[in-house]
């Protein structure tokens, strides 16, 4: 371990209470990089790891007689993937902490600046709960700064804006969680800079809209004549196809930016979201 | 010749002609399982064998006493169902019968468990494998059961036999935590099979420290958990007690009943036909790609003993 290493690890640390209502800190902490992750987490690793994630902090927290808290800090090198590590999972009531939060079942999690904050109880009671949210309030107000969003949700009209309706994203694996377009990267994710998912309503009913910058213009372009032939190759007219379960999907192509609406109830409705997207992206 | 890339569309596409054809992106493939014959005698609660087409065989055993309501493990109920479940696999009348033809006294064997810290393959579970280990003569010292650290045990190093078990959870990154992706830890970087899902995840049984050496898969579908909260998220809410074994030399088969069943949950209880949240593909890729066993449901021979309340499949 470097100067480097030793100095994120140490301001990770100075986010962590010692204590937290009659819970106290284990001796030892465990700090992971994006190899030994799989260590800690497993192969849901991958999700940090694909949001570009450079270290984890993690520690738990004892007291006799009481389930186990667990704090785990993720340091996502930016507020855009912190935003979009969280923006994975949007389930459970919001809880008021950092820029963003949830609380489920024992699980409470919020972003901050560059940092993802995961906390949870091996058991979920009103002792514990409580114990999480001040766990939280106390990390949140340790991360002082705040981060930007990523931009691409500026350029989102406003019924897909809804804050439960986006996620964040750079991996077609990871849109696939939320809406499978096709098990290869078809719309060159990994070529890109950055992706936004919009879906509102339970299953998107009024469409689903992806948003995906690329670095430059031309890649763009490759990107969009190669998804047009791999995933639209029967439509009458560019840009627009009616698919097999009666909904339309349509594409826009403007600088940088590929815009594809998902599951439109009309061809007219598809191209009215497309119209609709703010400009911003050059 | 250039490889069919599969979309979105091609599972409309499905899903227009044949409804049940299977959620967007799922797994498995053949949807044309032969419906089972009644077993005549057979009431309401515990069932008699009912066996569905021939194939590849698993065995999905349950008894409802198996875990009580603060998900402990009845030692006793889940020694007899894994008892049941292997001589019903092996058409043996009893189980040290079946287990012989599992492990020789001469073999060195490895028990790959499974140690996540929410929901781990259980110690009544291992015990239960040991035990009948032990007992068919292999000796103490030549029997191990470990999760991580394989690659550093001299038993798993030097195993003849393998026996693996893990319990049935959907996985954030692979879609369902399967008997297949159980065996990740035998290689030193796990990254390399994360790839589209763990779409590969089958090449790992052809290397030479597990190739042809397992003789027992189970999926431990005692308390599965059928929905994720967050990448390494759990919650208590998700798990119901099933309290099941699903058993079968097979792995590919036996992955894919477990997944059936832990998709037929979710289709209950989200009153939807909810895919996995990541596609489970690895399952049916190890079929049609690697060719480590069958995910095709009308060619697997399902054999159900005991409890049948919710069954689901």
């Amino acid at each position: 371990m470097g100067p480097a290493q030793d100095a994120v690890d140490s301001l990770l640390k100075s986010f962590l209470p010692s204590d937290v209502r009659g819970w106290k800190a284990e001796t030892k902490d465990a700090v992971y990089d994006r190899e030994s992750i799989f260590e800690y987490i497993d192969g849901a690793g991958e999700v940090y790891r694909a949001y570009n994630f450079r270290r984890l902090l993690s520690r738990r927290f004892v007291r006799d007689g009481r389930p186990d808290l667990v704090a785990d800090l993720f340091d996502m090198g930016a507020s855009y993937d912190a935003f979009g590590v969280f923006s994975n999972d949007l389930e459970g009531e919001e809880a008021g902490l950092g820029q963003g939060s949830t609380y489920n079942g024992g699980l409470l999690a919020f972003w901050k600046d560059r940092y993802f904050v995961s906390l949870s109880a091996d058991r979920e009671t009103e002792e514990t709960k409580a114990a999480l949210f001040s766990l939280g309030r106390s990390i949140a107000a340790s991360i002082e700064q705040e981060g930007p969003k990523p931009p691409l949700l500026a350029l989102l009209p406003s019924e897909f804006a809804e804050a439960k309706a986006v996620r964040y994203l750079h991996n077609h694996i990871i849109l696939n969680r939320h809406f499978f377009v096709s098990h290869d990267d078809i719309l060159g994710l990994g070529r890109a800079d950055g992706a936004v998912l919009s879906k509102p309503g339970k299953k998107g009913e009024t469409g689903v809209l992806l948003l995906v910058e690329y670095p430059t213009a031309k890649t763009a372009s490759d990107v969009y004549v190669d998804f047009s032939r791999v995933y639209m190759p029967d439509a009458k007219e560019p840009g627009s196809v009616q698919t097999e379960d009666k909904t339309w999907t349509a594409t826009a192509l403007r600088g940088k930016l590929l815009a594809v609406v998902f599951h439109a109830p009309s061809e007219a409705a598809a191209k009215d979201v497309l119209s609709r997207i703010k400009s911003g992206v050059k | 010749m250039p490889k069919k890339i599969i979309t979105r569309r091609d599972f409309l596409k499905a899903a227009a002609v044949t409804p049940l054809a299977g959620a967007i992106g799922c797994c498995c493939t053949g949807t044309t399982a032969v419906a089972p014959k009644p077993v005549p005698g057979s009431g309401k609660g515990m069932a008699t064998i009912q066996s569905i087409s021939r194939g590849s065989r698993v065995v999905l055993v349950r008894d409802e006493n198996a875990v009580a309501a603060d998900r402990k493990l009845n030692a006793e109920v889940i020694q007899k169902m894994l008892d049941d479940a292997v001589a019903a696999l092996f058409g043996e009348k009893s189980p040290a019968a079946a287990w012989k033809k599992i492990v020789k006294p001469e073999d060195t064997v490895g028990i790959k468990t499974n140690a996540w810290r929410q929901l781990p393959t259980g110690k009544e579970v291992e015990d239960a494998i040991k035990r009948r280990v032990l007992e068919a003569g292999v000796p103490a010292e030549k029997v191990a059961v470990a999760d991580r650290g394989v690659l550093n045990n001299p038993i798993f190093q030097n195993a003849t036999v393998l026996i693996n078990a893990r319990p049935a959870r959907v996985h954030y990154w692979s879609g369902l935590g399967s008997c297949i992706k159980n065996y990740i830890q035998f290689v030193p970087k796990p990254s390399e099979y994360h790839n589209d899902a763990c779409a590969d995840l089958a090449t790992i049984w052809n290397l030479p420290l597990v190739k042809d050496k397992t003789k027992l898969n189970i999926q431990v579908m005692l308390t599965p958990l059928f929905h994720n909260i967050g990448p390494s998220g759990f919650n208590e809410k998700y798990l119901w007690p099933y309290q099941g074994l699903i058993v079968g030399q097979d792995v590919v088969a036996v992955d894919t009943m477990a997944y059936r069943v832990i998709q037929a949950k979710r289709k209950q209880f989200f009153n939807d036909d909810q895919a996995l949240e990541t596609s489970a593909h690895h399952i049916a890729l190890a079929d049609t790609r690697h060719k480590l066993g069958t995910s095709d449901s009308g060619k697997i021979e399902l054999i159900k003993l005991g409890w049948t309340d919710e069954i689901l499949i």
